[in-house]
């Protein structure tokens, strides 16, 4: 099915839902946190194939740092990180899957937009990203300036989306863009010649490359920031208060190791402590 | 290592997740493909022996599923429902969904397949002192079934290439085991080409199955 009329349909379930549930955002009684309380695990929507957010490893079992979130989440819920079920969820159904209670939260790589933030509530960002550009070693452009400086000669491998074409024009306003259905598929693009560069998340070209070292180059540019947050329902401000809380004090307080542990395994990077004294918040 | 054997060795790694992934593929085209044509037995019995008004009806059932992507059967049968409090998971979900679009696209194949058998032979049956039971099993049926297998067949593949729609609400099937081996490994290609074959070998088992239900009922010469 083309992703026009696929988008078209997801559109139409989306309006009859809606239309089906007014009001869609109230509870019937009581927080999502008593019953998850009450439940004794808590239910977290993500997927399953983008690694290094969300993937399944040689063992079959899910892994990536949209993971690593949701066991922080039931840590603090619990004590006990691995009271938690994991929902797979296509991206498309991160907002439907919300609303319609299917899950209590959805920790997604889920970028932080106005329209979005109307239908469900975000949660405090818990990573921010910015789209880069990678390249095959050895090919016939150095860096980022000589993709720019190529002009309509480049393509430009990217993910489906309805800002794609936009979003690489910001950087390259020339160049071709192409744009294909899944991740592995733009990186078939540049291997296979048909794109002279992919542009995406920086988090995915870094674990990619160290995933294939020595075979790639990063363009050196990144742009397009964006905050990452997972995404509750709306109206639950008990809920979404917990959540925060669990979040911000694993990046900040009590549960810093943890959160530190699982930046290091999945973008290779050392966090620096935060300081003790003066809370973070006011410097 | 040559390219062929680490793409053997990662299918090793990965047995377990495609034979999994295969399980649910076929599990959920076999159930759909069952329920589906069951019922679309029955809606071709209505669309051609119904009271007017039940005709009606189940003819504004099939074109209204006929007309509908199955795309949006699958959201409907996981999200709408769910509003009204039917919460059926993903797996079940996928099932209805399939098997409402089997079952119109059955019966519109029935219902042809009936309605081209001569109208003298109702007769001739009438004549001899059959009820329409008799009719139906033993003279309109059995003519019938020949005409409806083949395309039966076509709508049965049709339906195991419809059950990779069913990633969109997180049914672990088949596409979506092999999408999660390739963001691991990205050996795209090579993977795609595996559930490429596996898909042809499910649908050139139900050909096989169908050329065998069609050597059984032939009429011998």
């Amino acid at each position: 099915m083309s992703m026009t009329l696929r988008a078209g349909a997801i559109a139409l379930a989306s309006a009859i839902l809606l239309s089906a549930t007014p009001g869609f955002a109230q509870q019937q009684s009581g927080s999502t946190l008593d019953k998850i309380l009450a439940r004794g695990h808590l239910i977290v929507g993500s997927g399953s194939t983008n690694p290094p957010w969300h993937f399944k490893g040689a063992d079959d079992k899910l892994q990536g740092f949209d993971i690593d979130m949701g066991h922080i989440i039931a840590k603090a819920l619990f004590d006990d990180p691995n009271k938690v079920e994991y929902v797979n969820q296509s991206s498309d159904a991160r907002i439907p899957n919300i609303t319609t209670g299917k899950v209590d939260i959805t920790c997604q790589f889920m970028t932080v937009t106005g329209a979005r933030a109307q239908q469900v509530a975000f949660t405090i960002p818990y990573y921010r990203e910015g789209v880069g550009l990678m390249m095959k070693a050895g090919g016939p452009y150095a860096d980022f300036a000589a993709l720019k400086a190529a002009g309509a000669k480049v393509t430009i491998a990217v993910l489906q989306n309805v800002y794609a074409e936009a979003m690489v024009h910001a950087a390259l306003p020339e160049a071709k863009v192409d744009q294909y259905d899944s991740q592995d598929l733009i990186y078939q693009a540049l291997n296979s010649g048909r794109a002279d560069a992919v542009a995406t998340d920086q988090s995915s070209i870094a674990w990619f490359m160290t995933q294939n070292q020595g075979r790639y180059v990063d363009a050196g540019y990144g742009w397009n920031p964006q905050t990452y947050a997972c995404a509750v329902k709306r109206g639950d401000q008990d809920w979404l208060n917990f959540v925060n809380t669990a979040l911000h004090e694993a990046m900040t307080g009590v549960e810093f190791d943890t959160y530190a542990k699982s930046f290091k395994t999945w973008f290779g990077k050392d966090l620096p402590p935060p300081q003790i004294g003066f809370p973070i918040e006011f410097k | 290592m040559s390219d062929l054997s680490i793409f053997l060795d990662e299918v090793w790694i990965a047995r377990f997740a495609l034979l999994k992934g295969l399980g649910v593929t076929v599990s959920i085209s076999l159930l759909s493909i069952l329920v589906g044509s069951a019922l679309g037995v029955l809606v071709g019995l209505c669309l051609t022996y119904g009271h007017p008004v039940v005709r009606l009806i189940v003819r504004a059932y099939t074109d209204f599923v006929r007309g509908t992507p199955v795309l949006v059967l699958v959201l409907a049968s996981y999200y709408i429902l769910s509003t009204v409090g039917i919460d059926l998971g993903p797996f079940q979900a996928g099932v209805l969904a399939l098997s409402v679009f089997c079952s119109s696209h059955v019966g519109e194949i029935v219902r042809g397949a009936l309605q081209a058998v001569p109208h003298g032979q109702t007769e001739a049956a009438k004549a001899i002192g059959l009820t329409f039971g008799q009719t139906f099993t033993s003279v309109l049926w059995p003519q019938a079934l020949r005409q409806v297998l083949p395309t039966w067949v076509n709508t049965a593949a049709e339906m195991v290439k419809a059950s990779t729609l069913l990633s969109v609400i997180g049914v672990a099937e088949l596409l979506l085991r092999t999408q999660e081996i390739i963001s691991r490994n990205f050996l795209s290609l090579q993977f795609y080409f595996l559930a490429g074959f596996l898909y042809f070998v499910i649908n050139y088992g139900i050909e096989r199955l169908g050329k065998y239900v069609e050597r059984k009922t032939a009429v011998p010469s």
